[in-house]
């Protein structure tokens, strides 16, 4: 395209439908779709899809034959005759109207979905980029042809323009509307990955099916794990399953123990055995002795993650577990001692470790008069601990006192906020 | 403890909604306000002369219904949704305002019924209608809509009492066989009004968007679709035989004594047979419920698609600020609804009547739409329509648009 160094910015809808004409005026047929290469900021158009009366399929021509965009119709370089080819849509490529006008996108400044309204172009250098995407009012109506009637009308009545509601691409995550599409389009759900797991869910739950489970799919362990979590229930199951049996048994092992726990306590006997099954024996066995205890007791709401070290242990040795610890703790609140014969013997807090000697011992430091509750003490009285002493986490003992689990202050409020 | 209560609270629903598909549910909502009074008007007026189309009307619920419920398991997506990728937002707008104001016709007809029920314990239409208007506003935004549809569904059971007069009714059955054998049309407006009426009400448009949502709703996986399909054939048998007694009771009741039904005391003389002096209060209690359980789902679906196509934010879960067009939508429809109603002296029963008429006419732009979409190979893969299902649902689009035409050109001729 001609007009080197000048910028400007158009709207895809005024492209539509436009005549593409050949130096001499001859119209060749109209511009129907515009191919984009994905991959950059703001992804530049590669070639014009063109539609004429006289043939059945649309054809496509490298956008560098076309000269300019004037006025009313497109107009090519001289020799771009010859150069029309079949349209072909690679993998890191999308039409603009097949692809994107008028379907669902992720806005991930939102976290949320929107519907594509119009495109906003952006043309420098003789190129064609993808600027922002139209979710706004005023796409519909500029789509609709109303836009300067309606504009006339509110700036006369009510010295009133509706806003633009624009997003920049960077923010814009496009989604398949085509489920066979979804495998190409899985390399570029990349933008999802930076929001947190709780917009990702509401997200996935937005979505269609298909969707969903690319999505999903996309996603790399720790985040599917964490996104499986804040997933309302009815679809965990059907997202887990859309996984590959490995990666499924990978992001089980990877969720906090308590959550694993309520995701495979609510499934079908057989579905639990088989998703047990295939986790690997130190989370298998976590889980099962997690399940074991009753609904509504305290060791069906306690996660195993937790620190425990011997009372001959020091500040410096807590410090290392702690950078070791396999899942992200929940609670950095506290960190249990423990006797030679595995009893729960004191408590030691963030301070100490923020302002204690490296040193130091351990069994000197703690608070030796530790509040516990057992595995099979129901919520309730749990709930009433919390609210006496104000604690972040409790730990949950057995019979012969060893430490088994810990209850966290969100446990407890997800536990009675399921009562209210 | 409190776990175990949840659960079970869960598996209890769970079982409930398994025996209650989205088809059945459908079904029930299908026979409101306008249905009972396009039933009741086609056997007083007719007498059992119009009952044979409901044969061939079934065959196309089954059909259109079918291919609803296919498209939702198979694309995960709303009607709505589906039409704005294929057709683009201009069609889309213009699609959705005329679903609008079809729509708003049947909730017109559903304040109708309740103001015509009211009636009968001479409750004024001043107070009955916006203590409605507003009963239904709340319950759908404030309250807890799920436990509500239990009650609504639990009450369709009223239809029974049709049954059972109809058969006390002692109808010519020998009559109604030759009838439904031997078809008859005049094609006098009133007839071909009423019968474009007896489609519009049966296969509403309205449905195919709400049967469509709720089967995306349940995330039915493409290989339990047979569960849906059957699903959509038990509702629509449903429909057809409650139909059917309506019209075949009324035509053996009031046909035969020459009522005309203008007010719903009239309609329910259809039910003496059965409740003797009882039958004003039973066939008032029946209206009441159908139209209050058509009025909480028909502005709220309708509203729900409109969103869905423009792209608006959804769902009663939002506040009002998050998702001001639906909100904004569905007031407008209860309440402009309501306002139509209180006219004076409009003529409530016949409001009833020309509102599935409108939906009859309306029903093939739709089908249209639902066509193209449902045989585009990109979207439904090999679930796309087979010939045989093509033939019967293009023949049914030309039937209705002959029929329409027909009931056009009978009030120039």
């Amino acid at each position: 395209m001609n007009d080197e160094g000048s910028k400007m910015f158009l709207y895809f809808s005024d492209l539509l439908d436009l005549p593409v004409s050949d130096p001499e005026g001859k119209v060749r047929g109209r511009l129907t779709d515009l191919k984009v290469q994905l991959g950059e900021l703001f992804p530049k158009v590669n070639s014009l899809v063109i539609r004429s009366r006289h043939e059945k399929s649309a054809r496509a021509l490298d956008w560098s034959w076309v000269e300019t965009i004037r006025g009313r119709s497109a107009v090519l370089k001289p020799g771009a005759d010859g150069r029309l080819t079949a349209l072909e849509v690679g993998s890191r490529e999308i039409l603009l109207r097949e692809d994107l006008l008028d379907k669902q996108v992720v806005d991930t400044s939102g976290a949320k979905i929107e519907r594509v309204n119009d495109i906003h172009l952006l043309a420098v250098h003789g190129e064609l980029r993808i600027a922002h995407v139209d979710f706004g009012m005023r796409g519909i109506l500029r789509r609709l042809g109303w836009m300067r009637a309606i504009d006339a009308a509110s700036d006369w009545l009510f010295s009133y323009r509706l806003p633009e509601k624009l997003a920049s691409w960077k923010f814009v995550q496009p989604l398949a509307s085509d489920p066979k599409r979804n495998l190409k389009l899985n390399v570029t759900v990349r933008k999802l990955r930076d929001l947190h797991p709780s917009d990702i869910a509401d997200i996935i739950e937005d979505l269609d099916r298909a969707n969903r489970s690319s999505v999903f799919r996309s996603l790399d362990t720790e985040t599917a794990a964490e996104t499986l979590q804040e997933v309302d229930p009815r679809l965990q199951l059907s997202l887990i399953e859309t996984a590959p049996p490995e990666q499924a048994s990978d992001i089980l092992e990877s969720m906090e123990p308590d959550e694993a726990r309520d995701f495979l306590a609510d499934l079908p006997e057989e579905k639990k055995e088989r998703f047990i099954g295939t986790m690997e024996k130190p989370f298998r066995e976590q889980v099962e002795g997690l399940l074991k205890h009753e609904e509504g007791t305290a060791g069906s709401i306690m996660t195993t993650d937790f620190l425990a070290l011997g009372g001959d242990r020091t500040i410096a040795d807590a410090v290392e577990a702690f950078r070791h610890a396999v899942h992200p703790l929940e609670t950095v609140a506290y960190i249990y001692v423990i006797g030679e014969d595995r009893r729960l013997a004191g408590v030691i807090t963030l301070r100490h470790l923020l302002l204690c000697n490296r040193e130091e011992r351990l069994g000197a430091l703690m608070n030796p008069h530790v509040l516990m509750v057992e595995a099979d003490d129901d919520i309730a009285t749990v709930a009433d601990v919390f609210n006496k002493y104000k604690f972040l986490a409790v730990p949950v003992v057995d019979r012969d006192l060893v430490i088994r689990g810990i209850i966290t202050l969100q446990d407890i409020v997800q536990a009675t906020a399921e009562e209210l | 403890m409190i776990k175990d209560g949840i659960k079970r609270r869960w598996r209890g629903l769970l079982l409930f909604l398994a025996v209650m598909g989205p088809g059945i549910i459908t079904s029930n909502v299908d026979n409101d306000a306008g249905g009972i009074a396009t039933y009741s008007m086609a056997g007083a007026h007719f007498g059992n002369n119009l009952l044979w189309t409901l044969i061939p009307v079934m065959a196309a619920l089954i059909i259109i219904q079918e291919m609803s419920a296919r498209m939702g398991v198979v694309t995960g997506k709303g009607l709505s949704d589906l039409i704005r990728e294929r057709f683009g937002v201009r069609i889309t707008v213009y699609l959705l305002f005329g679903i609008f104001v079809t729509n708003l016709g049947n909730v017109i007809a559903e304040f109708a019924g309740v103001a015509s029920s009211l009636e009968i314990f001479h409750v004024s239409k001043f107070i009955s209608v916006p203590l409605s208007a507003v009963i239904v506003w709340l319950l759908v935004v404030k309250g807890n809509y799920r436990s509500v549809e239990k009650v609504f569904l639990f009450a369709c059971l009223f239809y029974v009492t049709y049954i059972i007069s109809g058969i006390l009714a002692k109808p010519d059955w020998a009559a109604i066989g030759t009838s439904l054998v031997r078809p008859s049309l005049s094609f006098s407006p009133s007839q071909l009004g009423m019968v474009i009426g007896l489609v519009g009400t049966t296969i509403a448009p309205w449905m195919q968007f709400y049967l469509q949502s709720s089967v995306v709703e349940k995330n039915i996986a493409v290989k339990d679709y047979k569960h849906s399909r059957l699903d959509v054939i038990i509702g629509s048998f449903i429909v057809t035989i409650v139909a059917g007694f309506i019209i075949l009771t009324c035509a053996a009741t009031l046909f035969k004594a020459g009522v005309r039904v203008e007010t719903a005391a009239d309609a329910a003389l259809a039910l003496k047979p059965l409740a003797g002096k009882y039958c004003s209060a039973l066939f008032a209690f029946g209206l009441l419920n159908a139209s209050l359980f058509a009025a909480s789902i028909l502005p709220l679906s309708t509203a729900f698609l409109v969103c869905e196509g423009m792209g608006w934010e959804n769902g009663v879960n939002k506040k009002f600020s998050e998702a001001p067009q639906f909100y904004g939508l569905y007031s407008l429809l209860v309440f402009l609804g309501a306002a139509v109603i209180l006219l004076p002296r409009i003529p409530l029963f016949r409001v009833m009547l020309i509102s599935q008429v409108v939906n009859g006419i309306v029903l093939p732009v739709v089908l249209v739409f639902m066509l193209i979409l449902v045989n585009s190979p990109k979207l439904m893969g090999t679930h796309k329509n087979g010939r045989v299902y093509n033939i019967l649902s293009w023949g049914t689009v030309a039937v209705l648009v002959l029929l329409t035409g027909a009931y056009a050109l009978s009030f120039v001729g």
